[in-house]
């Protein structure tokens, strides 16, 4: 099957700014693909070309399609919650989603059940004036996934919101990828995208640092060779992962002290801050 | 047409909640009926205070309002949300379009009511009134396109909508505003107001060309600048 979003050297800049330099990427159906690096490092530069609202060079293709030269066939298969994308503030969130719904041609009935899984029931004759900003947030990913779109962009979807909200939208974005929507995802949340991604690209100042699934990516710069035990006295104890250690983690279980044993692979984050030297967080 | 309809119905609905846009609306109309009320038995009054408020009405209210709705949807991101869910740009402009000439329309026949019009000059004084829309739409279409946000797009249509709107009233105090008066539409909309409605060729002339002159301003701009830059 042909990649849905296809890149090749995609480069962009600002005046003299290089923001991005030779982005190739290939995206693939239903997958959940999330761009990771800290703010500035040009994950927004990249879904605004994405979605033909900025010049570029090299090739980047939706669909098969020029992003240069989407129109408004290509761009009603798709949805996006970006940060410059608004919503009518006089209006209530029922009449915003009516709105987009004739647009799309979705039955209204569609509406109550997109409503519920974004947590908004109740809110619907409330103008959108009055919603606070993660209200807003979910309406706008409401509005954007309510015709089922083929591809969907998601800025930061759930930066701002409390955990079980977005918990919600995790859910939600796993029930669109089933149902065949292959979603585009920037974040600085590595948890989110460790949880969340089929794979995963690092950006760091306009290049990809590297790009695979999370639990890969973690496992290649695995280099402690060593796993770590939790007593029941919370005392942590680090293990080489060596024959001599065999002995002890048996001692201690045999003994009935341990509470975990985890790995000791780095985190997306940790990755990150050894391939750039930059915490994904600033 | 679903996507025409939508957006007209989300402006009517969006309009009714924007008070800025319902005064400018129907502020005319509605000074035109306290006029006429207070100067009740003056002689001059009715139809030369209709004619008067009726242009300043189909040439202010439409280049403003055009371009205040194009400006705000581009500041605070609503645009690209229609534009991300596959509206096409023409068919935005033509939605607005239509909304600003509906609604100045609807609010302008009002002036119908203030006097005692036959059924020929009501009909002659709304197709006058709809061609002064016609014209300050594509005039507020173009300042909207052209500016960033609303800000600078009142900054711009309050101005010359003003301008425009005004020369005609004060024409009828002095010759040299006279003048000037008649190069422009809405001298030309208020003569064919004043004068039972009916339209001398270089009356229809000048509008024409003013029609032609704001459409290839709108189609230049249009091209250059695309919909959401400004």
């Amino acid at each position: 099957m042909k990649a849905v979003i296809n890149l090749k050297n995609v480069t962009c800049s600002f005046g003299s700014k290089q923001v991005l330099s030779g982005i190739s990427l290939e995206i693939r159906h239903k997958e959940i693909f999330g761009m990771l690096g800290p703010s500035g490092a040009g994950k927004t530069t990249l879904i605004n070309i994405l979605t033909g609202q900025l010049p570029y060079g090299g090739e980047a293709r939706i669909f098969d399609t020029e992003c240069a030269r989407i129109g408004h066939d290509v761009y009603r298969d798709i949805g996006a919650v970006l940060d410059k994308c608004g919503l009518y503030e006089r209006l209530s969130c029922m009449d915003n989603m009516l709105l987009f719904a004739r647009i799309h041609n979705v039955p209204r009935i569609a509406i109550s059940d997109v409503i519920n899984k974004v947590g908004l029931k109740g809110s619907e004759r409330i103008k959108v004036g009055k919603f606070s900003k993660g209200m807003k947030q979910r309406l706008q990913l409401a509005c954007a996934v309510l015709h089922k779109p083929k591809l969907l962009f998601l800025d930061e979807p759930t930066s701002g919101l409390d955990p079980s909200t977005a918990a919600e939208i995790h859910s939600l974005m796993r029930e669109l990828r089933e149902n065949g929507t292959t979603i585009f995802l920037t974040t600085h949340n590595m948890d989110e995208a460790y949880r969340m991604c089929d794979r995963v690209a690092l950006l760091n100042e306009g290049i990809i640092a590297e790009c695979g699934s999370p639990y890969e990516i973690c496992r290649k710069y695995c280099t402690q060779s060593e796993f770590i035990i939790v007593t029941s006295d919370n005392e942590k104890i680090s293990l080489p992962n060596s024959p001599e250690s065999a002995g002890k983690a048996a001692e201690l279980i045999l003994g009935g002290k341990i509470r975990t044993i985890h790995s000791a692979e780095p985190d997306l984050g940790t990755v990150f801050l050894k391939l750039t030297g930059r915490k994904l967080t600033k | 047409m679903r996507t025409s309809l939508s957006i007209l119905n989300k402006q009517f609905k969006d309009s009714l909640n924007n008070l800025p846009t319902l005064m400018i609306i129907m502020i005319y109309p509605i000074v035109a009926f306290i006029m006429i009320i207070a100067m009740r038995g003056e002689e001059f009054a009715g139809r030369m205070f209709i004619s008067m408020f009726a242009t300043m009405h189909c040439c202010f209210a439409p280049a403003t309002t055009a371009s205040n709705i194009i400006s705000e949807e581009k500041e605070k991101g609503t645009l690209r949300s229609l534009i991300m869910s596959g509206v096409s740009r023409i068919n935005y402009l033509v939605s607005i379009s239509l909304f600003v000439i509906l609604a100045s329309m609807l609010t302008g026949s009002t002036f119908l009511l203030m006097d005692q019009f036959d059924c020929e000059y009501a009909f002659k004084f709304l197709s006058a009134m709809f061609l002064g829309a016609v014209t300050s739409t594509l005039l507020g279409l173009c300042i909207g396109i052209n500016s960033k946000n609303t800000a600078a797009a009142n900054g711009m249509a309050v101005p010359v909508g003003l301008t425009i709107s005004l020369i005609p009233m004060l024409a009828q105090f002095n010759d040299g505003i006279a003048k000037v008066s008649k190069l422009l539409y809405s001298g030309r909309i208020s003569l064919i107001l004043g004068d039972g409605g009916n339209v001398s060729w270089d009356t229809a002339a000048v509008i024409g060309a003013y029609l032609v002159l704001f459409s290839v301003i709108l189609v230049f701009l249009f091209k250059k600048k695309g919909l959401e830059q400004g």
